[in-house]
């Protein structure tokens, strides 16, 4: 067992962490109030090969793991940019496609993905099935050889910068009968689909929407992979996407937790730094503390999901995903509290901090959801939905 | 290298790259012998040698060629030598010899010249000073090592044949610098943005050569380098004093001139 990473892993952390420092979160703060994307960002990290370090080589990508790709995005979100897309497009969207997508789909899309030029969106989620696959409404029918997809989503990120969406939909079985879930690709400019903002209270360049289907009419290669094995892809792009998750919020836990012991170093009160107070000392430890131990489940969680045990990769992603989802509320929690009134004032970021760090025990499977699983499947208690 | 007209033939590059300690964190030195203490904080790359491999991955790709890197320093300067080679480098001495250990930095010119013997090279390039001893000087003295002609303090370099050109940054402007190749050069941070490596780069420099070189493999003097043999001596040391508290200057109708002065005071105007 080995509880240190590669010599190149550690380098591409080390780029990648200096790589941000010349951008930080003055730079993605303004960029959230301009509304705009944080294209410099993700355009230099796609020419570095920082975005696509997951994806195979003769696709233009870098040929490593999840691994790789999480520890790119922990330190983007370490350095105050936590680049939401990342979870979504090179690691759902470009491991569905890398492991299932015909060698037509893997020409098209990974390239480019891999690049940053394109951008692929992923949208599951819908308004009365949550995230829940087998009561997902979203449904295609096949029209000669095209497909008609019919359906609504909500809580879609980043459409407005997508050249496409991968849309989990059902198809119906012609021999059963039974809907099973299935994967398309569907345009961002296909007529029939439309994407409405919803409005956050969130300060951030990643915007939500909620999707309206309408007999999009798709060629018969916009379906991903295997019809008969829906469900198994689907679950293949879930797993990178909560190890990504975990890295995005463990990142954004150090970034805060950075802010708070920076701060505690040197504010003095009666001729002390605050930071010498247990009161405040403490909290910070315990944060600290929490924090390796998410990053340590979420490094567990890619290396086995890279050594292609999807089975036990998908429970140390729940388990990572909680950990971490917990420890970037109570990092920034803490850090608001270290800076007392400066913790609210726009100069330190960590404000608007607040309303973020609660993504990561929402998204993208409530902190509730993974419980549930650890229940049911590590613990064998019943079911109780 | 001498050509008549055309596209110049490949250059050997070399890059002189020092590890030093991260200007981020405390630095010490060792009270036992008043050299760097390398425990106390992680080595990186001395900012400016950043500078010095950016120009010659740059000077490469318009002339074609190597681009070597060398280095002197103890075995954690592998790390430094690795990022350097992660940047684009095609290839690394590493001189590492305990006998080295406390060199001034003449003695360590003495011994880049004699690690600089066992390779060819057209042109050299570094950084104009280090942020650890900060004398600014060995580039000078490795020139007169080599006996080459030293183009210091370039902001912009340019080759065309065997004649070499640089920009040298002055006070007020730059003067204009030529030599004959081969020759050393030390850059300023004007010069250019230095890259980050990219994800490829940082996976091969894993299988990129390393030559291991001591100092009887370069043919260095014993005798010449060293703590014991220093023409410099390190007598004592303190800390920095705590910085003292600024000028607090109440605006009654004259701050911006007295914030002008200031400003020209530290020549920032």
């Amino acid at each position: 067992m080995d509880f240190t990473e590669s010599e190149e892993r550690l380098a591409l952390r080390s780029a990648v962490a200096g790589l941000v420092a010349g951008y930080g979160p003055t730079y993605y703060r303004s960029k959230a109030q301009a509304g705009e994307y944080l294209s410099e960002l993700w355009t230099k990290a796609g020419e570095l090969g920082y975005l696509g370090v997951n994806l195979p080589e003769e696709h233009g990508g870098g040929g490593g793991g999840i691994g790789d790709l999480a520890a790119v995005l922990e330190e983007l979100s370490a350095g105050g940019c936590p680049t939401l897309m990342m979870v979504v497009s090179p690691a759902i969207c470009g491991t569905v496609i890398a492991r299932f997508g015909t060698p037509e789909q893997q020409r098209r899309w990974l390239p480019g993905i891999a690049s940053g030029e394109s951008i692929l969106a992923f949208a599951i989620t819908e308004p009365d099935a949550g995230s829940n696959s087998h009561r997902i409404t979203t449904t295609a029918r096949r029209d000669g050889s095209d497909w008609l997809l019919d359906g609504r989503k909500t809580f879609i990120s980043g459409v407005d910068v997508a050249d496409a969406v991968l849309v989990v939909g059902r198809t119906e079985d012609a021999r059963t009968g039974r809907l099973k879930p299935a994967l398309f690709l569907v345009p961002t400019d296909a007529p029939g689909f439309e994407a409405r903002r919803i409005e956050m209270d969130l300060v951030s360049p990643d915007h939500q929407f909620a999707l309206f289907l309408d007999g999009v009419r798709l060629p018969g290669d916009a379906l991903v992979g295997d019809p008969d094995s829906g469900l198994l892809q689907l679950f293949a792009g879930l797993n990178p996407e909560r190890i990504m998750a975990a890295s995005l919020a463990a990142g954004s836990a150090r970034h805060a937790l950075e802010r708070a012991v920076g701060y505690a170093r040197e504010r003095q009160v009666w001729g002390t730094p605050i930071g010498a107070h247990q009161g405040l000392a403490h909290p910070l430890a315990q944060v600290k503390i929490e924090l390796e131990l998410a990053r340590l489940m979420t490094q567990k969680a890619a290396a086995l999901y890279d050594a292609g045990d999807d089975a036990a990769a998908g429970e140390a992603a729940n388990m990572a995903k909680y950990a971490a989802g917990e420890v970037s509320a109570r990092a920034v929690d803490q850090a608001v509290q270290t800076l007392g009134g400066n913790g609210l004032a726009s100069e330190y970021g960590l404000g608007a901090a607040i309303a973020a760090s609660r993504l990561g025990r929402i998204a993208p499977v409530s902190r509730e959801m993974i419980l549930n699983f650890v229940a049911q499947h590590s613990l064998g208690l019943p079911k109780s939905y | 290298m001498g050509v008549q007209g055309g596209r110049p033939p490949a250059m050997n590059i070399v890059v002189l790259v020092k590890q030093v300690p991260d200007t981020a964190t405390e630095r010490k030195l060792n009270p036992a012998d008043n050299t760097l203490d390398r425990a106390s904080s992680d080595g990186v790359i001395n900012e400016l040698d950043e500078y010095a491999i950016e120009e010659a991955l740059l000077l490469k790709e318009k002339h074609g060629g190597e681009v070597t890197i060398l280095s002197a320093g103890p075995d954690q300067a592998t790390d430094s030598i690795r990022k350097a080679l992660s940047m684009g480098a095609d290839k690394a001495i590493h001189l590492n010899d305990e006998a080295l250990h406390g060199s001034d930095s003449l003695q360590t010119a003495y011994a880049l010249a004699q690690a600089l013997r066992t390779t060819e090279f057209d042109v050299v390039v570094l950084g104009s000073e280090s942020t650890d001893a900060r004398t600014g000087v060995v580039g000078a003295a490795l020139a007169e090592y080599l006996g080459l002609p030293q183009l210091t303090l370039a902001n912009k370099v340019d080759i065309d044949g065997g004649t070499i050109r640089i920009q040298r940054q002055t006070d007020d402007g730059y003067d204009v610098v030529e030599a004959q190749l081969p020759a050393v050069v030390s850059v300023v941070e004007k010069i250019n943005e230095p890259r980050y490596p990219s994800f490829k780069l940082i996976m091969a420099a894993k299988k990129k050569p390393v030559t291991k070189l001591d100092a009887a493999g370069a043919e260095i003097d014993p005798a010449k380098v060293g703590l014991a043999n220093a023409t410099t001596e390190t007598v004592d040391f303190a800390a920095a004093p705590p910085r003292a508290a600024g000028t607090v200057v109440k605006d009654e109708g004259t701050g911006g001139v007295q914030i002008a002065d200031f400003l020209a005071s530290k020549k920032f105007v």
